[in-house]
């Protein structure tokens, strides 16, 4: 936004300016123009000081002047958002819309190269029993590779668990890293698992320093279920995200429990996957500290300022990763943005019943750290409207938005077929199964689709998935979700 | 609430899958098939085929005439070959004789390659191809792939187009 229209310019005032100083640039300005020359009619530069006036001054006229400047201002986040219909018809009963969210980070050639934040990173590493071997042996593997990319900026702290927790590293700078290697090198595989202690141990560990200037991040290595603590952790996820520490979780094999570790990542948008055989950690590890040495924004949220007409049925982020999204709460975590790659959210909202002509306005309100600018939340506001007709045109959805929400049906088929198991009805869970094989031969994915096929004549015969099965069709049709972004990342 | 093609399921309005079966449930190509809500209802039994006499009378029909009321329109046709019935699309070839597109054929329900009228041996006849709406002759469902005999005055309805059909 530039010239005429940019009426903080125009008042010589920041943009977050209180109403006082927006007087009072005003009133200066206007001292130094003649009495009779202040006639908006015939002075040109007066109007244009009255216009900007008259808009910053009106609280509601200013909240919508800054809704636009989020569009158009180069150096910003910019917000991009798709519907599967822009006009729904009246209706006496509820309706579906899709909406494909884009946050863009502005491109790498309009803002100066800015040093990254350094990271505190902690791994937290299992080592019960079941971990004895390769599954540990490539995760030491993983961990040398994390220490080389560290730089002596980067803190680093490694904690191995069982029934208790022990400091492997504790939190320091990354400054010699044979001896860290070394330590590594002799984590002993005994006893069980019981995750809290050791994300705990490695909570302590990180905030130790000042949490502000860093990029903080937890990983959790594990293969196993934790016993009777899930609740603790999920508490202390939640304390950890409202202290700027990221959570990530990896599941290694088939025996751990994918539900717990997606509640605990969600307090910070965090990522939670599934290593199926263990020679891939290094993959797995290597891609996601990628991603946090190139953070553009941190802890983004959505604030649910939705009216009461529109109501978020899911919300599932497709970029940087898949992972679903919990919008039961005002504050939504989105996670963060990463440098080179925009955040793609699909939202499946449902309209209530409307009988009669109207706009929906349904504003969002994303709010979030962008360290390079300041270390205060800023916050971007845009609305998005959807006109409710007697006689709507009937539009094609956006390719986006219908390969994105195939994607997402696939997935939740798989959660369904779960949940039908649990619930006893085999033969709703048979038949879901051999149609959730059909819609993925259809998308071209072979090997899900046989592995769904298979899973199908398990369910049919023994009236349960196998644990492998389980997994990789969760993951696998949730892999599916992050190809669904039509954005490329701008390398 | 609309209903999936595959599955019946019943989803809400909007949808875009079907929350049962995953299937693609919005048809958005401007240029297909409406499918009909009553399409399903009339489920009545053919009408029963015509006494021999009442065909002989229609033999060494060259002509007929269609009347589609809807848009006032009528038109000759030669039915020495045979008259398929449907609406063109160019990009798989297909120009049937009879093309109903600018009788609002795809929003009528009436299917790109809907039926054949052709002359046998004993008078005219009329095949549906399996169309998704079906074909009704005076109100009667025709059951899809066989041929019936057609009697000058005809009412029949491809999808929900009504045409009368006279031999002249």
């Amino acid at each position: 936004m530039t010239g005429q229209f940019d009426y903080y310019a125009i008042l010589g005032v920041k943009k977050d300016a209180s109403i006082d100083e927006i007087k009072e640039a005003f009133i200066t300005l206007r001292t130094k123009i003649p009495k009779a020359n202040q006639n908006p009619n015939k002075n040109k530069k007066y109007k244009r000081i009255l216009n900007a006036f008259e808009v910053l001054s009106d609280a509601q006229r200013r909240s919508i002047y800054d809704s636009l400047l989020v569009e158009t201002d180069e150096t910003s986040l910019e917000v991009k958002i798709q519907s599967s219909r822009q006009q729904i018809p009246l209706t006496d009963s509820p309706q579906l819309i899709y909406l494909l969210i884009d946050l863009i980070p502005p491109s790498q050639q309009a803002t100066q190269k800015v040093e990254q934040l350094p990271l505190n990173l902690c791994l937290v590493i299992d080592r019960s029993t079941s971990m004895k071997g390769e599954r540990l042996d490539h995760v030491k593997n993983a961990v040398d590779m994390i220490v080389e990319k560290m730089t002596t900026q980067d803190i680093l702290s490694i904690i191995s668990f069982s029934d208790r927790a022990e400091v492997v590293v504790p939190s320091e700078s990354v400054q010699d890293k044979m001896a860290i290697r070394s330590k590594v090198r002799s984590v002993f595989p005994s006893g069980g698992t019981e995750i809290f202690q050791g994300l705990n141990a490695g909570y302590k560990e990180m905030i130790q320093h000042d949490l502000k200037g860093y990029t903080n991040h937890l990983i959790l290595l594990t293969d196993g279920h934790t016993y009777g603590d899930a609740p603790q952790c999920l508490e202390l996820a939640e304390k950890a995200a409202q202290n700027n520490i990221g959570f990530s979780a990896f599941g290694i094999g088939a025996e751990w429990n994918d539900k717990f570790l997606d509640e605990l990542v969600s307090p910070s948008g965090g990522q939670s996957g599934f290593i199926e055989s263990p020679e891939n950690v290094i993959e797995f590890l290597q891609e996601k500290i990628k991603g946090l040495g190139q953070l553009y924004g941190k802890n983004f949220c959505l604030i649910n300022e939705f009216p009461k007409s529109v109501k978020i049925e899911n919300a599932f982020k497709l970029q940087p990763f898949a992972q679903p999204i919990d919008s039961n709460n005002k504050t939504i975590k989105l996670g963060d943005i990463e440098e080179r790659a925009p955040m793609s959210i699909l939202l499946e909202l449902r309209i209530e019943a409307q009988p009669i002509e109207t706009r929906i306005n349904i504003p969002f309100s994303f709010d979030g750290i962008i360290p390079k600018q300041s270390s205060q939340t800023r916050v971007l506001k845009k609305s998005y409207q959807i006109m409710v007709m007697l006689d709507p045109i009937s539009e094609k959805p956006p390719e986006d938005i219908v390969s994105a929400v195939r994607n997402l049906s696939m997935y939740r088929m798989n959660e369904k077929v779960q949940e039908e198991i649990e619930a006893g009805n085999v033969d709703m869970a048979t038949t879901r199964m051999r149609y959730l094989s059909t819609r993925l031969l259809q998308a071209g994915e072979a090997q899900l689709a046989h592995q769904a096929h298979n899973e199908a004549e398990r369910i049919a015969n023994m009236g349960t998935l196998s644990d492998e099965g389980k997994k990789r069709l969760k993951y696998g049709t949730r892999a599916l979700l992050a190809q669904t972004s039509s954005l490329e990342s701008h390398d | 609430m609309i209903k999936c093609n595959e599955c019946k399921a019943p989803n809400i309005e909007g949808s875009l899958f079907c929350s049962e079966c995953g299937a693609f449930i919005v048809d958005f190509d401007p240029n297909s098939t409406a499918v009909l809500p009553f399409s399903e209802i009339i489920h009545r039994a053919p009408p029963p085929p015509l006494e021999t006499e009442a065909l002989t009378i229609s033999q060494g029909i060259q002509k007929i005439t269609i009347v589609i009321p809807s848009s006032r329109h009528r038109m000759q046709l030669n039915v020495s070959g045979q008259i398929r019935v449907g609406r063109s699309d160019p990009e798989t070839g297909l120009f049937p004789e009879l093309d109903l597109t600018k009788f609002e054929g795809a929003e009528r329900g009436v299917s790109r390659l809907h039926a054949t009228i052709q002359s046998f041996e004993n008078g005219i006849s009329i095949i549906d191809l399996n169309s998704t709406n079906g074909t009704l002759l005076n109100m009667y469902k025709l059951p899809p792939e066989e041929p019936y005999p057609l009697s000058d005055g005809d009412e029949i309805r491809f999808g929900d187009l009504l045409m009368h059909i006279f031999f002249d």
